[in-house]
């Protein structure tokens, strides 16, 4: 279902989209529906789990991919993408926040295949053979990111805690659609809050870093 | 004596001729700011120093920091507003495997006086775990009754609240004497404003890591505005010495103002009792429910004012809700002069959670509605608002700051363009107008000690204890010491955010950076002078005072050396330094004025804010880049204030029926208008005062009445939702009928 776009749409309100809390506290295991679970585990207790095909719970040791790189973590089954990356994983991964978990406030935005998500919606069980990218795999700030660098510039954050997330998201954005309108620019970061008040700085950093983009040929 | 003369070594095509130069260079004898104008790094535009930190995912927040054997702590909260707890059953909790300790707060037979409020605890190995834990723990309640809004605790007979009824204040003025006045003036305004409660909206909600092992001492890393109320709070609850730490925190904007939190007094109680580091997090609903909010008001106005465009009497009563808190208001007229004043302010409590102070405490409140009365008072007289605003201000420096401030705003915005008839226009879409002025203290206090040291390999080192709240301390605290010591930033480094270092004040009243720049440029002023008395043998001079440093070297009697190599003269333990505040440094009084341009389309009710701009002063600007996010971040949230935010409350259930993102609206990216910064270089004060809350005040009057020049509805109430434009509409349709 399209989403319509006007001044009032505010991300979270999008429909299309299945709510992990239905899932959690549920388990796996009890919940009807085959079509749902493209993925279910082997065996719980083989470490590493690269798939999972049967009900899954308690806890298991999966294999993410992120920043390309293979991480072995132990998880349980409603173990959210962004809770194994900050909870799980040592040592932990904690550029993408934990701000809302509600699927609101894009402070846990990560690249997950190319596409910009929340991983607090996601679950750690279903990112698995997925290429995940958080902000960390984006740039260093011995070697930033024409995007970050582009922030850096601008002076696109204060407390920077929302930062991180709009990094990603302008980063995936920027690779779908390099020669953005503010408009549009506006359009594809607003599933991204802030409250500290740096949006306008981060349009300037967005279509800044376009221009460096487009004309390095990336 | 300001100006001396340094001998320096003649240059020509970039080498040394041999030959001896002069330049002049000033220095007072004392640690001074300088000319405003000849700054090399302050008042420029300064990258943020921990923005390469910031936007790689490296700046460790509490919520980041992970210590080994670390629990998850979790809290259970209310559901009822008003209760009586006549029972807390943990033992299914005790038995989950990973659930390590779970502690009752308040025993059975307790009171419970609002909606979140922490009723137990529980430490886990892991997330879900300490979730399952909460879950388990049985709380049974007898509910009470409630009273969550202004008019039900108003009403005679309603139930007390906590300390009882709200704390009220004599009225100030003869009421009957201001009332008859009003009555007589050419034209009367009665009206009623109100605000809601808001939220600060912290990215990062309140969090302690309490890593307290069993030994000797501990580190508790706190979300928080003030480094140093950290261990008081702490120690009281570890029973050993905390240092106490802030690396980076996801803002406070007045929530996070003082020790250690609910979260922190529990997260340190399980870690005690079980000798293992705990750390815990309010979720985001709980941020929402029990970590304080921003007072709502009710101002009751009746105003007078003359054709000549003299605000003549006004009468203000006025309630702030502030929960079970205090939820001050600031006093009317706010920024006017009126020749008759009665005002009475009450604090009126329900049971909700205590106000605390968000961005320019009162001030916010006190400004929509006065700004909104001056406003309608001006059409009602028929008199440019700004003309009407200007002929009632102080007639003393506040006043002049204004009169300025107006006009570079009106100026910026296209005030001459404005809307002529309010709702005028064939519509749908209508454009309007507005502006509100206001004021905050801010100022230095003698509460920071900074500590520079400068190492024989030429490294500068600037310690303080100051947090940085996202305002940018970090980077002003390097620049100070780069710019005395005629470096660049690269070559300093500043640590800050740690009890380890010097002493700071907590982040609150827009106080830290008159506080802090002060010590900084002491403690530097100091090193430089040190470093000179080293540093003239090197180059022969007779005294430190024949020593400059500028370029990243030294030069006296006529030679110049590389920084590194002056650096030799330092003792192998380094050169350490130590500065206090100087309160001819530092100064107070913040000024600002905002201008609004709104869209209303008349037939949904939307209103779009298309333009805004607030201009403010703050004496010496340490770092300009910083100081314009600052004011661009006073103008969103205002906006919030005028268009989304509120708190809204169920009065039968007396919960909160919005705590979470989806319903208490944020302004986002969709709302973002044209925002122009404007930093009020008219302000000839050299000395520094503080801009973060007074950039968040007018705001929110500006947009208010922007909405009425474009449509001709006065929407009295916040937020200015389109189901109340188009009630307007609708009663001025009816009006004109």
């Amino acid at each position: 279902m399209a989403v319509k776009s006007n001044s009032r749409n505010k991300p979270g309100t999008a429909t299309g989209m299945t709510r992990r809390t239905v899932l959690k506290g549920v388990g796996l295991a009890a919940v009807a529906a085959p079509p749902l679970l493209s993925r279910v585990a082997r065996a719980a207790d083989a470490p590493g789990a690269t798939s999972v095909d049967q009900p899954i719970s308690g806890s298991i040791t999966i294999t993410l991919n992120i920043n390309d790189k293979d991480h072995q973590v132990a998880v349980e089954p409603r173990t959210t993408l962004l809770s194994a990356l900050r909870d799980r994983l040592d040592p932990p991964i904690t550029g993408p926040k934990l701000v809302c978990n509600a699927n609101t406030c894009g402070a846990c935005t990560v690249i997950a295949n190319g596409r910009n998500i929340y991983g607090c919606s996601v679950l750690a069980v279903d990112m698995i053979g997925k290429k995940i990218t958080t902000v960390e795999g984006i740039g260093t700030p011995e070697n930033l990111s024409p995007v970050q660098a582009a922030f850096v510039e601008k002076d696109a954050m204060m407390c920077g805690f929302c930062t991180d997330g709009f990094v990603t998201s302008t980063t995936a954005f920027l690779k779908k659609n390099p020669n953005p309108t503010l408009d549009e620019l506006k359009q594809g970061l607003k599933g991204n809050f802030c409250r500290c008040g740096t949006y306008p700085r981060i349009f300037e950093a967005a279509l800044a870093a376009a221009k460096v983009l487009k004309a390095s040929g990336k | 004596m300001a100006t001396k003369t340094i001998k320096v070594p003649k240059m020509l095509n970039g080498a040394p001729t041999g030959e001896v130069d002069t330049i002049q260079v000033e220095d007072y004898g004392v640690a001074t700011w300088g000319p405003k104008t000849k700054h090399r790094l302050l008042n420029t535009h300064l990258p943020r120093v921990d923005a390469p930190n910031k936007t790689t995912g490296t700046a460790i927040y509490t919520h980041d920091v992970k210590v080994p054997g670390m629990l998850h702590g979790r809290l259970v909260t209310s559901i009822h507003a008003h209760a009586r707890i006549t029972s807390i059953d943990i033992s299914a909790a005790q038995k989950i495997p990973g659930v390590k300790a779970v502690l009752p707060i308040v025993a059975a037979g307790g009171e419970v006086i609002y909606e979140g409020q922490a009723v137990a605890a529980v430490a886990a190995t892991t997330p879900e775990i300490a979730l399952d834990g909460a879950r388990a723990i049985v709380v049974k309640y007898q509910v009470l009754p409630h009273v969550v809004t202004v008019d039900d605790a108003l009403k005679p007979g309603a139930p007390t609240v906590g300390r009882g009824p709200g704390r009220g204040g004599n009225g100030q003025g003869n009421q009957q004497q201001v009332e008859a006045a009003v009555a007589a003036c050419d034209a009367v305004v009665e009206a009623e404003y109100r605000t809601p409660i808001l939220h600060h909206c912290c990215l990062e909600t309140h969090a302690v890591v309490a890593d307290f092992r069993g030994g000797p001492n501990a580190t508790v890393y706190v979300s928080t505005q003030a480094t140093f109320g950290i261990p008081g709070d702490a120690q009281r609850e570890l029973g050993v010495p905390v240092t106490g730490v802030v690396t980076h925190m996801g803002g406070g904007f007045g929530s996070k103002g003082g020790g250690i939190g609910v979260v922190g007094q529990w997260a340190c109680r399980l870690a005690k009792q079980l000798n293992t580091p705990v750390k815990m997090v309010n979720t985001r609903r709980e941020e929402f429910l029990m970590t304080g909010n921003g007072p709502g008001s009710l101002h009751k106005f009746k105003a007078g004012a003359n054709k000549n465009g003299t605000l003549v009497a006004i009468s203000t009563i006025q309630y702030g809700m502030g929960g079970i808190g205090n939820g001050g208001i600031a006093a009317q007229p706010y920024s006017y002069v009126a020749q008759n004043v009665f005002r009475q302010s009450t604090s009126v409590n329900t049971h909700e959670d205590s106000s605390v102070p968000m961005r320019a405490p009162g001030h916010p409140q006190a400004c929509f509605a006065m700004e909104s009365l001056m406003d309608e008072l001006a059409y009602k007289i028929g008199m440019d608002p700004v003309e009407f605003r200007k002929k009632n201000l102080p007639n003393n420096a506040n006043g002049t700051a204004w009169h300025r401030q107006l006009d570079a705003g009106a100026k910026a915005i296209g005030w001459a363009n404005r809307n002529a008839t309010p709702g005028g226009g064939a519509g749908p879409l209508k454009r309007g107008m507005g502006c509100a002025i206001g004021s905050w203290g801010g100022g230095g206090r003698a509460q920071c000690v900074v500590d520079v040291k400068i190492s024989q390999d030429g490294s500068v080192l600037v310690t303080s204890g100051s947090q940085d709240l996202g305002t940018g301390t970090r980077t002003y605290v390097r620049a100070i010491v780069a710019e005395e010591l005629g470096l660049d930033m690269t070559a300093v480094v500043e640590k800050i955010g740690s009890t380890a270092y010097g002493n700071a004040g907590g982040s609150g009243g827009s106080t830290t950076t008159a506080s802090l720049a002060p010590a900084v440029k002491d403690a530097a002023y100091n090193a430089r002078i040190a470093l000179a008395k080293l540093v003239a043998p090197l180059l022969g001079a007779a005294s430190a005072d024949e020593v400059w440093f500028d370029k990243g070297q030294a030069m006296g009697n006529g030679k110049s050396i590389p920084w590194k190599q002056a650096c030799a003269a330092v003792p192998a333990a380094g050169l350490s330094a130590r500065g206090q505040f100087v309160g001819a440094l530092s100064g107070n009084g913040a000024h600002g004025a905002s201008f609004a341009e709104v869209e209303v389309d008349t037939d949904t009710g939307h209103v779009r804010v298309t333009k805004m701009c607030h201009v403010q002063d703050g004496g010496l600007i340490m770092n300009r880049l910083t100081a314009e996010s600052q004011i661009n971040g006073g103008m969103i949230q205002s906006l919030g204030m005028a268009l989304f935010e509120g708190r809204v409350m169920d009065p039968a259930l007396g919960i909160m029926l919005n705590p979470a993102f989806n319903d208490y609206k944020l302004p986002g990216a969709m709302e973002m208008p044209e925002l122009i910064p404007i930093i009020d270089d008219g302000d000839e004060r050299n000395v520094v005062i503080g801009i973060a809350e007074p950039a968040n005040i007018p705001g929110c009057g500006a947009v208010a009445n922007a909405v009425f020049n474009a449509c001709g509805v006065r929407v009295r109430e916040t937020p200015i939702t389109p189901d109340k434009i188009l009630n307007g509409l609708i009663e001025l349709r009816r009006a004109k009928a």
